[in-house]
């Protein structure tokens, strides 16, 4: 069964008087352990497709299905609820909270979740460990470097365990070595059973993933095999 | 209601012209001096004064019995009057007019209403007038009552002023936390929990700042009092930070900044996520 299954999506923008299409009609599947690189050029509607999987936009037409759940037939609680339990989200600009220790910041799904504090201590312990910054959980965002704070922010995403982690250029921001890290992160995140969408101009990243969809003009007009699964 | 004939009158020193004497063989009459007129004549307890009704002119001898600090009065602060105390009989000789005062108190015994004895000694008054202290006081406060209006007045456009400054601190604040906010709701947190935490922030910084206003206030005030009591050389309180008015002010700023944080945080989690975010 596969995890995720969007279908004919279209997306229009009023914009000055004019209607701009930012998706034509795409249609994708994603199976539990994919790792999916959608690629292409600024505009093309990578950003808005990816909204759109996460439940945070609606589309104009067409739909999306998670775990065989139709995000347009969700309220707004409901969906709230399924992006904390369900989804993770890795944004370019990172977005913790500054005044929030790193702990903090990955324990904070987990306490809107309802999870009791010591197991979300525990799990943010395990997290912060699993993305190499075990040492670093007491320190604010604002101590932490760019590499540091995109490892917190997946540490964040992965905390109540989602069926599905997207991001969104998660190495836009960051220097060639750290985004190196980054993707090996990823990698190792996909290997050891996550499955991903992300949304890269980095042609590294996209290499990374098993799949890679290009897109141009708000379609798809291709799928390539990356390196990975 | 007799005049007592032990009670000390408090007189202007304008009238009795006082200066240090040298001591002499007649009795000294017994003068009690406000502290501040001591300190200028360099007197102290057991000096005699030379006194009389005209300056340079004295008319008899005095001996210091007493320095006192007068009762702190704001309606006179201003007139930097000096007072000396005699007793009556010693004060009316002086003057050579024994049946002559300006003013005197008349002490009620217990359950007389003032009213009444006021109306009971004008109707049988022949040159002078009775009014109750109550009166005399509401009159002589007029003035403070106008001041008082005003003080009220500023505060109240002060308030007025600070809440609409607070509320656009406010709203800067929160408009600061748009992405937050839409990155909050991106990733599952309620709108509110977001709300809660906007709201506790605003608490927080609103009990902060109430606390330093209340310090801000109290030390504005010992200097204005420590200031202007040396200025005037009074013990009168000018500023008096009361519990009264610190529970009022810190439950106000409380309030201001708990309605405008709640306002401005209603704002930010009622606007979608997307808005936030900055792409619509």
């Amino acid at each position: 069964m596969p995890l995720l299954v969007a279908t004919a999506l279209t997306k229009d923008y009023p914009m000055n008087g004019e209607v701009v299409h930012a998706l034509r009609g795409v249609s994708l599947t994603v199976a539990p352990g994919d790792y999916v690189a959608i690629v292409g050029p600024s505009g093309c509607g990578k950003s808005t497709l990816l909204q759109l999987l996460g439940g945070i936009d609606t589309p104009s037409a067409g739909s999306v299905a998670l775990e065989g759940t139709r995000l347009e037939t969700l309220g707004d609680s409901a969906l709230t609820r399924l992006r904390l339990t369900r989804l993770g989200f890795v944004f370019q600009r990172f977005h913790l909270l500054p005044v929030l220790s790193a702990a903090e910041n990955v324990e904070l799904p987990m306490a809107e979740a309802g999870l009791p504090r010591d197991a979300r201590r525990a799990r943010a312990r395990e997290l912060l460990r699993y993305v190499g910054l075990e040492g670093r959980a007491g320190h604010r965002a604002t101590q932490l470097s760019g590499g540091e704070m995109q490892r917190v922010a997946i540490a964040r995403a992965l905390a109540n365990r989602p069926a599905l982690l997207l991001a969104d250029e998660p190495t836009g921001e960051l220097d060639a070595a750290t985004g190196r890290g980054i993707l090996d992160l990823f990698r190792r995140l996909n290997d050891d059973g996550a499955t991903i969408v992300v949304v890269t101009h980095d042609d590294r990243l996209a290499g990374e993933a098993g799949r890679v969809i290009h897109m141009l003009d708000g379609h798809i007009v291709d799928e390539t095999r990356g390196a990975g699964r | 209601m007799l005049l007592p004939t032990t009670t000390l009158l408090l007189l202007t020193l304008a009238g009795v012209p006082v200066q240090a004497a040298p001591q002499a063989a007649t009795p000294a009459l017994p003068i009690a001096l406000e502290r501040r007129l001591a300190e200028r004549l360099g007197a102290r307890v057991g000096d005699t004064l030379a006194v009389g009704r005209e300056a340079g002119a004295p008319e008899g001898r005095a001996v210091v019995t007493a320095i006192y600090e007068p009762a702190a009065d704001p309606s006179v602060i201003t007139r930097r009057d000096l007072h000396a105390r005699f007793h009556l009989p010693d004060f009316t000789a002086l003057l050579g007019a024994p049946d002559r005062v300006d003013r005197f108190g008349v002490g009620l015994a217990p359950g007389v209403p003032p009213d009444s004895a006021a109306r009971e000694l004008n109707r049988i008054a022949f040159g002078f007038q009775a009014s109750p202290s109550a009166e005399i006081a509401s009159e002589s406060s007029q003035t403070f009552r106008v001041v008082s209006r005003f003080h009220d007045a500023i505060a109240i456009i002060s308030v007025v002023a600070s809440a609409i400054f607070l509320l656009c601190i406010m709203l800067l604040k929160v408009e600061e936390r748009r992405r937050d906010a839409a990155v909050m709701r991106f990733t599952g947190i309620r709108r509110r929990t977001i709300f809660a935490a906007l709201l506790l922030e605003a608490v927080l910084v609103a009990a902060l700042g109430s606390a330093m206003g209340v310090g801000l206030a109290l030390v504005a005030g010992a200097a204005t009092n420590a200031y202007y009591q040396r200025f005037f050389d009074t013990t009168l309180i000018f500023s008096a930070v009361t519990p009264g008015i610190l529970r009022f002010s810190v439950l106000l700023s409380l309030g201001l900044g708990l309605g405008a944080g709640a306002l401005a945080a209603w704002r930010l989690v009622r606007t979608r996520p997307l808005v936030l975010w900055g792409r619509e």
